[in-house]
């Protein structure tokens, strides 16, 4: 039963993705006065998507069209480490965070590669500033787990769970504070949403994210969007997992499932809220400030990691 | 004599006899294939014993005939079984290559002395790590110094390669001389240079000898070993050696340095104070960050490959500091997980980047071109060699399923065990290491994205690179072995686990906590679901057409338009710059004209921090003093007497007080 909800959490966390991506798109347009497209609409995206041929340079070797493929596959792979509405995930004590943050690291990799493989200026250029920026979050990223997991005596994001929902909301220590504001800092950079990417851009002078997926069509871009809208997905549903994760339900029931699943969508809209307020109210930082915006997540999880040194006494 | 006393025999015998049979066949080719012929087998011989000892844990030993009352023996037990393995099968590969790149690039004469040297240079690593007298030790490591100096000299004797070499035996020699000194310490208590004695002996040192073998070591092994600041010579002879040669260099040589490091630190000293354990971390730190850094400007393919080399060894380093940490603090369990991590390491790099250096040579091979930026496109070119040094990437980024993750994910869990120390300083500076050694990750990861990416992906950029064409098949079968053993250890690292958990317990009395072993069992699962996923959505993707790229435009793209090395790694260049320091020089011709000039040039040239403040103030002293000392040299036979004289008195007069 636990694995049958694990398979169920992850498939959720999967096809849930692009509604997510709707949600949090009709939220900022709302906030900027639009009417705004339906929520559905990156499901037809995709299937308008995947109904198309893919084009592939002349230049392109086999990796342009493989690029996308794995970068999904990764992802998809990935998110079996995220408890949802239980505490437990498929490998949530077989594989710890370490494992799960290298797993990304597969997929920037590769979408890296596919990008340059196109042959054109804008790939190599999304490129090169998506190494900029994921190599900087990498520290903070892993750090802020570290804190985490010193506290909860835990390596695996399932243990940590496990132990969060064992302690009272309001006996939350600053480690959590401070490992959090970290985690949801990395979360805007890696997802590549503002102020450190804007998802809506086709400028030269301020894409990343788009700067890679440009010379990309069809399936492959459909795959590409579809793994980034799962990449946002996992990194909300990881805080919330990590920081929030009061409401899972402790036995498997139908009534504690439900409970869960309703408190956990609660939880995902007020982050995806607060995602769209962010969007509509904060500018895109220039290039070269990006670096000192990680800094301070860097900062911050360097403290809750010297922090965990109070915290267990 | 046992049967693998005598496989033993028989690697060192026929490696030995290969080397004048190289030399004795003159043109016949017939002779020259024998004497490959023989080096593979001695290399499968010494495959099969190392295996066997590494696995079982028995030790072999052998005895030879003492030279001038200095005993020599070749022990191999599990620590030298490890290394003796990681030198053979690396050099198998590496001597398959080099069947055809030696002969696609030397003509008979050269050819010859590079064989010989060779098979002279994998013996001497072989007696570096399977000796147990101290005379045995000092004869193999001096043999292999001079061994890969005169294979590097073999490509040319030009001036600068000669000025390169010349640093590198100077710091060679410095640092052998730390080495023969520690030794030396040890000769008062131990009354011998056997490795026996001095296990035994060094239970009864004095805290300040300890200390002085200690850092002794440290300096003389650490030089070898290329960890900053006394890497000055590594990236200058790395990359100007043959590939095969740098292979063996960067992936084999520098660990012969890490296992004389551990044999000292674990297995003769068996760790010390806690601050010898955060001198390693420091310099395992600094290697890997600076390393890295200076690997990701580089855009010479070897450079850049010796530079991560530097990283590598520094990740090795965090690895045996831990180790030290953990030990000083009482907890072998912990330090016998950071050993095998580092240990696992060693292991691996040796495999990836061997494989890479070797890939450098196909490309070169097939493209005539070192320079990235030089080169573009070659995947298509070159498709297997692509896909070998592909493999070869992901490893050195430390993507999980290859196998460059699984020491660095050992070492990550080690760093996780920080907080079950008592000492309040390593609860916080092991945990912080973890961002250390993520960000080492990141940059890495940048590193090796650049270079495969501008080497192998997009356009050609030169002519060179438009006809490049696929290496022979001796080349690339050698490329895929090597990454089928980076892709299989990835994926299936408890094979490795086993026999190196009973080293590390046989270094530092315990067992790595068997829990962190099981996160393993994952890994082939998660390369499974990847697979498949991967596959299905193949399913979903079925017409394809082939187009040119969107050109904004323009008629179409050149191959100028796309992003070179030195623009991919401008971000990163940028937000690092205190660390490079670059040089600009920007001429701009004819001088009165400015505004309207006839050419304008750009030169960056770049002096390491440590050239800077550590060593030509150093060298400027050293003149400075010979300059001083010069005054004493006046040529004048009669003042050479009178100093002889004077010595004497001198001598005399000490003699009396003496007594």
């Amino acid at each position: 039963m636990t694995v049958l909800i694990g398979v169920v959490q992850a498939l959720f966390l999967v096809l849930a993705a692009p509604l997510l991506k709707g949600i949090v798109g009709r939220l900022k347009a709302r906030f900027q006065k639009r009417q705004g497209a339906s929520i559905w609409r990156p499901y037809s995206d995709l299937l308008k998507l995947f109904r198309k041929d893919d084009l592939v340079p002349p230049t392109a070797s086999w990796v342009f069209r493989a690029a996308p493929r794995i970068v999904f596959a990764v992802i998809v792979s990935a998110v079996a480490f995220i408890p949802v509405i239980q505490s437990s995930a498929l490998v949530g004590h077989k594989g710890d965070f370490i494992l799960f943050v290298y797993l990304l690291a597969i997929g920037r990799f590769f979408l890296m590669l596919g990008a340059m493989d196109g042959g054109s200026a804008f790939g190599g250029m999304g490129a090169s500033r998506d190494a900029l920026v994921s190599t900087l979050a990498e520290g903070p990223l892993l750090l802020a787990f570290v804190a985490v997991s010193i506290v909860a005596h835990s390596p695996t994001i399932s243990g940590i769970v496990q132990w969060t929902l064992g302690q009272n909301f309001f006996d939350i220590s600053a480690v959590h504070i401070l490992a959090f504001t970290t985690l949801g800092i990395v979360a805007l950079a890696e997802a590549g949403r503002m102020p450190v990417d804007n998802p809506a851009t086709h400028l030269e002078l301020t894409m990343i994210h788009e700067g890679m997926v440009l010379e990309f069509s069809g399936p492959s871009l459909a795959l590409i969007e579809w793994a980034n809208a799962i990449r946002l997905n996992v990194l909300l549903a990881l805080l919330i997992a990590l920081f929030a994760p009061w409401g899972m339900a402790a036995e498997i029931t139908w009534g504690g499932l439900g409970l869960a699943l309703g408190a956990y969508l609660v939880k995902l809209l007020v982050l995806a809220v607060f995602v769209a307020v962010i969007e509509s109210s904060v500018a895109k930082l220039r290039m070269y400030l990006v670096p000192d915006f990680l800094g301070v997540a860097t900062a911050l999880s360097i403290l809750a990691v010297i922090f965990t040194m109070i915290a267990k006494r | 004599m046992t049967v693998w006393q005598a496989t033993f025999w028989t690697f060192l015998a026929l490696l030995g006899v290969a080397v004048p049979l190289t030399q004795l066949g003159g043109k016949s080719k017939t002779v020259r294939a024998l004497s490959t012929f023989l080096l593979l087998l001695g290399t499968l011989a010494g495959l099969s014993v190392a295996s066997r000892c590494l696995w079982q844990g028995i030790p072999v030993n052998i005895e030879l005939p003492s030279v001038a009352s200095f005993p020599v023996s070749l022990t191999i037990d599990r620590l030298s079984a490890l290394f003796f393995f990681l030198i053979c099968s690396v050099s198998l590969p590496v001597v398959i290559f080099s069947t055809s790149y030696i002969a696609h690039h030397y003509e008979a004469g050269r050819a010859r002395w590079m064989w010989a040297l060779l098979s002279l240079f994998v013996l001497s690593m072989a007696v570096v790590v399977t000796s147990s007298t101290g005379f045995a030790f000092l004869v193999g490591w001096e043999l292999m110094t001079l061994v890969s100096s005169g294979l590097i000299l073999i490509e040319g004797d030009a001036k600068d390669r000669i000025d390169n070499v010349f640093i590198y035996l100077l710091m060679m020699h410095g640092g052998a001389a730390a080495v023969v000194a520690s030794f030396f310490l040890y000769w008062p208590s131990a009354h011998g240079l056997e490795f026996t004695s001095i296990r035994s002996a060094s239970a009864n040192l004095s805290a300040g000898v300890r200390t002085a073998i200690f850092l002794l070591t440290f300096v003389g092994f650490g030089t070898k070993a290329g960890i900053i600041p006394f890497h000055l010579w590594l990236p200058r002879a790395h990359p100007i050696a043959p590939s095969p040669v740098s292979a063996l260099m960067s992936g084999v040589m520098l660990k012969t340095a890490v296992y004389a490091f551990v044999r000292f630190g674990f297995d003769f000293l068996g760790g010390g104070p806690s601050w010898w354990g955060y001198l390693v971390l420091t310099a395992g730190a600094v290697s890997g960050l600076l390393g890295i850094l200076f690997a990701l400007q580089e855009n010479d393919l070897k450079r850049m490959l010796a530079y991560s080399s530097i990283e590598n060894v520094g990740i090795i380093y965090l690895g045996l500091g831990t180790a030290l940490l953990f030990l000083a603090h009482g907890s072998p369990k912990w330090a016998a997980l950071a050993l095998v991590a580092a240990l696992l390491h060693s292991l691996n790099h040796a495999f990836f980047k061997s494989l890479l250096f070797l890939g450098a040579g196909a490309i070169s091979d097939g493209s005539h071109r070192l320079s990235q930026d030089e080169l573009g496109g070659l995947q298509k070119r070159m498709p297997m060699t692509g896909v070998a040094i592909l493999i070869g990437c992901c490893s050195i980024a430390g993507l999980p399923l290859f196998n460059g993750f699984v020491g660095e994910w050992l070492l990550f869990r080690s760093f996780l065990a920080g907080p079950n120390l008592a000492s309040a300083q390593a609860q916080v500076v092991l945990p912080l290491l973890v961002g250390v050694l993520a960000l080492i990750g990141g940059l890495s990861l940048a590193c090796f994205v650049k270079a495969y990416g501008v080497v192998f992906l997009g356009r050609p950029r030169t002519e060179q690179a438009e006809n490049a064409r696929e290496v022979s098949w001796s080349m690339r079968g050698a490329l895929i072995a090597l990454a089928a053993i980076c892709l299989g250890v990835g994926l299936f690292p408890a094979v490795l686990l086993a026999p190196v958990s009973h080293l590390a317990n046989r270094l530092v009395g315990g067992f790595p906590p068997t829990e962190e072993m099981q996160f393993f069992a994952v890994m082939p699962w998660m390369g499974a679901v990847i697979l498949v996923i991967g596959s299905l959505t193949l399913l979903a993707s079925h017409r394809k057409r082939v187009t040119a790229t969107w050109g904004c435009g323009l008629p179409s793209l050149t191959s100028r338009m796309q992003y070179t090395a030195t623009t991919f790694s401008k971000p990163l260049r940028m937000v690092f710059a205190r660390v490079y320091k670059a040089d600009r020089k920007i001429e701009i011709l004819p001088e009165d004209q400015p505004y309207s000039p006839e050419s304008v040039s750009y030169r960056s040239v770049r002096t390491t921090s440590f050239e800077r403040a550590f060593y030509r103030p150093a060298v400027e002293r050293v003149v400075g003093l010979a300059h001083w000392l010069r005054l004493m040299q006046t040529g004048n036979i009669q003042v050479y007497l009178l100093y002889i004289f004077l010595t004497l008195v001198a001598l005399l007069v000490f003699l009396r007080f003496q007594r």
